[in-house]
């Protein structure tokens, strides 16, 4: 198809060739005679006339073997530019439509981002508060162990002291007993406690 | 040496029996009363001397010799002691002198209707405080009865009187026990 199309240029090239150089052959004849005032605007018939065929003749030239070439590259042309155009309609509805969906993604993207953080944030606080409630938890029991301890070796130590100064109280009021009272005395005891005492038949 | 239970407490009634009625034909109560005094210083002696318990029961010496060992160590017991110790030696039944011991108190009860009341003191009883004691033990009994006085410094004071396994101590260094506990119990004193 090329190649006819080129078969068509170089015709038409020919045929405008021979036209041109018919067309040259008659330039003494214009040029020959000189004119003054108006009559330089008229044309001069003998130029004009082989002018106009030439002219006919190109124009049909190129009416038969240019113009469809011509038509045919426009029509080419403007089909080319009309299917880019399309595909860059194309492209750009394509693009759009990808750019919206990236613009998507990326608002789920931030979207989940933000959750991610939210997320994050609640579970730091959430474990920053397990943590602060367990530590204050072990250090409340810390302290209740501690004040547990205190309290059983502050009982213990009042009950050393009153066992001590209870075996103390005893040691000295058994010596006294022992020492001081008199033969008269330990039988007004005894007379006492026997009477005060209890029942064989109560053990 | 018999194992049967019932056969042994008949044994141990017949020695109880017959050293009632051999020291109560010889002296009367007061030879009983011996008698049993001397028994329980024995139980002691042979609780505090395991040789001598041990060659009285030991059955590697013939019963002849268990039986000369027992006259020579009671000669000086009541003979009612000496000669029933001296068979329950011979037969292999030394052992038996806490439960014949135990016996010989229930022949005092029931043939005599007499109890023997086991008398602690720091100092010795005059007889206004020994009427007072039979007088009470008698009235809490229901039956006659005999003190046996013993003097004893660690109690510090007061009395304890026991007869038959019953016991009462009111002595002041069980008196003053008690004090101790409960001060030491006590612990609402440190509160304050």
């Amino acid at each position: 198809m090329k190649a006819k199309l080129n078969k068509k240029l170089a015709k038409a090239g020919a045929a405008a060739a021979a036209a041109a150089s018919l067309a040259c052959a008659f330039p003494t004849l214009a040029f020959a005679s000189e004119k003054e005032g108006i009559a330089v605007l008229i044309p001069d018939m003998n130029e004009f006339i082989p002018m106009l065929v030439a002219f006919v003749i190109i124009l049909v030239i190129l009416a038969k073997f240019g113009w469809p070439v011509i038509d045919n590259i426009v029509t080419k042309r403007e089909n080319n530019i009309r299917e880019a155009l399309k595909k860059s309609e194309e492209a750009q509805i394509e693009s759009e439509r990808v750019l919206a969906e990236y613009q998507k993604q990326l608002a789920d993207a931030k979207a989940q981002s933000a959750q991610i953080m939210a997320e994050a944030r609640a579970t730091g606080d959430a474990v920053k508060a397990d943590i602060t409630a367990k530590a204050q938890a072990e250090a409340a029991d810390m302290i209740a162990k501690a004040k547990v301890a205190i309290e059983a070796e502050k009982k213990q130590a009042i009950a050393d002291l009153q066992a001590s100064v209870a075996d103390t109280s005893v040691d000295v009021a058994a010596r006294l007993i022992g020492e001081d009272l008199t033969e008269g005395e330990h039988r007004q005891i005894i007379e006492r406690y026997v009477k005060e005492a209890g029942s064989f038949n109560a053990n | 040496m018999p194992t049967n239970r019932l056969v042994v407490k008949e044994e141990v009634a017949a020695y109880a029996a017959v050293m009632f009625d051999a020291a109560n034909e010889a002296g009367g109560q007061d030879a009983v009363l011996e008698v049993r005094n001397q028994m329980e210083e024995i139980i002691h002696l042979m609780h505090s001397d395991m040789d001598l318990s041990g060659a009285l029961s030991d059955t590697s010496y013939a019963p002849e010799q268990r039986n000369a060992l027992a006259h020579a160590v009671f000669a000086e017991c009541n003979p009612a002691f000496t000669e029933v110790m001296a068979v329950m030696a011979e037969r292999g039944d030394a052992d038996l002198l806490n439960r014949v011991f135990a016996a010989y108190g229930d022949e005092l009860d029931t043939k005599l209707n007499l109890c023997v009341v086991d008398v602690t003191t720091v100092v010795a009883l005059d007889d206004n405080l020994r009427h007072i004691i039979i007088e009470k033990a008698e009235a809490e009994l229901g039956k006659k009865a005999v003190l046996r006085e013993r003097i004893d410094p660690s109690i510090l004071g007061g009395i304890i009187m026991s007869v038959n396994g019953k016991r009462i101590d009111a002595s002041v260094i069980s008196q003053l026990n008690n004090a101790r506990h409960v001060l030491k119990e006590t612990t609402d004193g440190g509160e304050c």
